[in-house]
């Protein structure tokens, strides 16, 4: 695997004149020399461990920085540091005849700057880690019979289905013209499947998504996991996983635990790009006023049972289903008082109400609150007009896609 | 007195490891990470035997008290002389007290106080003012960050005001978060409140300094701050702790530690032994356990360091915490990656361990300073006790 490092310097800058290390003054100078050091060992020859040495501490350093204040108030600066020191850790680990273990780490290390760092030297990070993936690939091929025996499908009860009312039910719609959606419901603020508008997605035809497909294209890369039956829990808590670490303990539940985990929220999509190629921007996204950079493309992937509570989102969502079924209820903004949102500030856009198991002592006038409801099957998009309170239980292993956009 | 120190050492700030040239030598992990205790060179030519010492992340501050006073640097960018006991500052001849945060060192003289921007070369302070006389301000004189009227802030602006009407007679500052001590023994806390380092009870910041609540009633001597947790102590010698237990820092079982050392050990296992069981079995180990993890403290709660002595000095690092009991032991807890808990390892504590070092060597602890990743010990020779 020397050749590794081959492929890895190849995309690094030629020579330490070269690398750029610029930074505000909110970057104090002890830091910067911190990067300088690391700098220097990329070219001049040190230990390994020495170089991870010194990029945790420009990790740890950065991490501290990061947890200080709100995501929002953490200045940009840090994040790139963050980057810096996983480019400098992620590269001490590719050297000197890298094991797979160490290249796995490797490959984390450069997730973790794509998560929380800021882009760095034209996205180096993204750059590096397809690298190493092929690399894991490469390996993950000559074990692949014996890794992924068939799984034994644990004894679930079947889903709780509800009987959708036809009076009540989400209108659907088959392809309908720019001109007639943006009629008959983006302008009116109306729900509406739309039918057949994804049916040309990869996602959906020459690569069809399944939990080995994912497992090819993203099983060592690291994403963030809610844990917990609902966020609004007590004991709801969010942690950072593999793909694979991910299916293994949440889908296949191979150690035999019962927690639900939810890849949920996550844009998956720009991290590894490969899956972006499954996938398309609706074309009615169009009809908004942003700019297409500014569409928020999520990923939704777990087991059934999964549980967004009752909340509502600042943007117009299209949530396209591609794997499984979920059962969606939607209520009107103009309801929002008869829904009992939360009184803290972290979650007024978040109802306390158990949809599904109201108590109707507590919240009076829920029951009586008119909404629409239906069942999303794979091909089908739910447009969630903006500030359209809506809940969603996943009824089978699910694999959605939503796009905010305005 | 003599002082020892151990934790992080990247810049030479517990000793300079590079009596050959910097490049050759950065890096290796003896040099970087200072496990055990080692005395410090306090130059000998600085005319006292009294020393006090800050730390930043990045430097230590020695102080040289009787006589001609004057102030060392060590670390970063302080320009090594033959002497290892690191820079003499010019400008300090006569300075009484100092304070030193990552971009700035503050220095008390007996008529003025001086900030000085550490990022430049300056001529002149960032900031000074006269003192007035004694006479025209009421109360003990002040100790730094506090300043006549106000205190020294870690960044621009650096004078912050404060109300008379506090009182303040200490004041312990982190990056985010600020600890008050009133003359009459009350707790006020401002800044950031996100992982319930001010003690309220909540998660929310406070603008204004605002008393604990929960503290209240009880007289406190001593206060500490570290990045994300509190620590004061009572009349009684009681600690009391609240903020974030991350690392387990504030000696209360962390399963975030937990986490993290199962981790290492598997990353160790994964990096160099090929071998070894997955993060998810071992977490699912660790979740077996039924123990009652804290996270966040959002009010004081008392630690009991040690069962039969009382408290009598403590000291935070950024996510460590260390005190010095009565009879003279130092007890380490939380992060120790780095070395910081001088237990011989860098390994990471949620309860209050001893530092054996000093007790092997009969020496007794009588005062602790953490700098962010790192701790200085003061310690003197026991004195041998006669059985009557």
């Amino acid at each position: 695997m020397a050749a590794l490092w081959t492929k890895i310097s190849a995309v690094l800058p030629p020579s330490e004149e070269q690398f750029p290390l610029q930074f505000s003054d909110k970057v104090e100078s002890s830091v910067v020399e911190m990067l300088r050091r690391s700098r220097q060992q990329l070219y001049v020859h040190t230990t390994k461990n020495s170089q991870i040495l010194n990029a945790q501490i420009i990790l740890d350093f950065s991490w501290e920085k990061l947890n200080m204040g709100t995501w929002r108030d953490v200045d940009k600066e840090w994040r790139r540091v963050y980057s810096y020191g996983c480019l400098f850790k992620a590269a001490a680990l590719c050297q000197e005849d890298p094991s797979a273990e160490e290249i796995l780490l490797a490959v984390k290390t450069c997730d973790m700057g794509l998560l929380m760092g800021a882009a760095i030297m034209e996205d180096i990070l993204q750059v590096i880690v397809r690298i190493l993936q092929g690399e894991v690939r490469k390996s993950a091929k000559e074990e692949k019979e014996r890794e992924y025996p068939q799984v034994k499908r644990s004894k679930f009860e079947p889903p709780r289905v509800p009987v959708i009312k036809e009076e009540q039910a989400v209108p659907r719609i088959r392809c309908p013209s720019l001109e007639s959606f943006n009629t008959n419901y983006l302008l009116p603020l109306r729900p509406v499947i739309l039918e057949g508008i994804i049916d040309h997605w990869p996602a959906l035809n020459q690569r069809p998504w399944s939990i080995e497909y994912l497992r090819s294209v993203a099983g060592c890369r690291t994403v963030p996991v809610e844990v917990g039956s609902r966020y609004t829990d007590e004991e709801w808590s969010q942690t950072l996983l593999t793909v694979n670490e991910y299916i293994d303990r949440y889908i296949e539940h191979k150690d035999g635990g019962k927690a639900v985990g939810y890849l949920a929220q996550h844009q998956l999509f720009d991290q590894i790009p490969e899956l972006k190629e499954d996938i398309r921007l609706p074309d009615y996204c169009c009809l908004g006023e942003g700019e297409e950079d500014n569409i928020t493309v999520n990923a939704w992937f777990g087991p059934g049972g999964t549980v967004s509570p009752l909340h509502q989102d600042p943007q117009q969502n299209f949530l396209a289903q591609v794997v499984g079924s979920k059962y969606i209820r939607l209520y009107s903004p103009e309801d929002s008082d008869k829904l009992y949102p939360h009184q803290s500030q972290l979650l007024h856009n978040t109802s306390q109400v158990e949809v599904e198991n109201p108590d109707m002592d507590r919240f009076p006038k829920f029951a009586a609150t008119p909404y629409l409801d239906c069942v999303l099957k794979p091909g089908e998009v739910l447009f969630i007009p903006v500030k359209h309170w809506h809940y969603v239980r996943s009824l089978e292993l699910s694999f959605s896609v939503s796009f905010w956009w305005s | 007195m003599r002082w020892f120190g151990f934790g992080f050492n990247a810049f030479g700030q517990i000793y300079d490891h590079d009596k050959l040239s910097k490049s050759e030598k950065i890096g290796t992990d003896e040099d970087v990470k200072v496990s055990s205790p080692l005395e410090l060179t306090t130059g000998t030519d600085c005319c006292s035997k009294s020393v006090r010492i800050k730390a930043s992340w990045s430097r230590r501050a020695s102080l040289h008290l009787g006589g001609e006073s004057c102030l060392c640097l060590a670390g970063f960018g302080a320009v090594t002389s033959t002497e290892s006991s690191g820079a003499l500052i010019k400008h300090s001849r006569g300075c009484t007290d100092v304070y030193i945060s990552e971009s700035y060192l503050t220095l008390a003289f007996p008529d003025r106080v001086e900030a000085w921007d550490l990022q430049k070369e300056e001529k002149t302070p960032s900031w000074s003012e006269e003192i007035r006389s004694q006479s025209e301000t009421s109360g003990p004189p002040l100790s730094l960050p506090l300043v006549s009227g106000g205190y020294i802030a870690m960044k621009p602006p650096l004078y912050r005001s404060l109300s008379p009407h506090l009182k303040a007679k200490s004041l312990a500052l982190s990056a985010a978060h600020a600890i008050l001590l009133t003359a009459s023994g009350a707790v006020f806390t401002w800044g950031l409140g996100s992982h319930g380092q001010l003690g309220h009870g909540g998660l929310t910041s406070e603008e204004e300094p605002r008393v604990v609540e929960a503290l209240w009633g009880m007289s406190m001597t001593s206060v500490a701050a570290g990045g994300w947790h509190s620590v004061c102590i009572s009349d009684g010698g009681d600690l009391y702790v609240w903020g974030w237990n991350e690392s387990g820092q504030l000696g209360l079982p962390s399963r975030g530690l937990r986490k993290a050392l199962q981790q290492q050990e598997s990353e160790a296992g994964a990096s160099y032994q090929h071998t070894g069981k997955t993060t998810a079995d071992e977490q699912q180990e660790g979740e077996k356990n039924e123990e009652v993890f804290i996270s966040i403290q959002a009010f004081p709660a008392l630690l009991d360091v040690t069962p039969s002595c009382e408290v009598k000095t403590v000291s935070c690092g950024s996510r460590h915490t260390a005190a010095v009991t009565t009879s003279g032991n130092l007890y380490t807890w939380g992060w120790g990656d780095y070395g910081q808990l001088g237990h011989k390892n860098l390994v990471s504590s949620d309860e209050p361990l001893c530092v054996e070092f000093f007790k092997e060597k009969q020496m007794c602890v009588v005062d602790v300073v953490c700098g962010a990743w790192n701790t200085f010990a003061a310690v003197v020779k026991k004195e041998v006790k006669i059985k009557s």
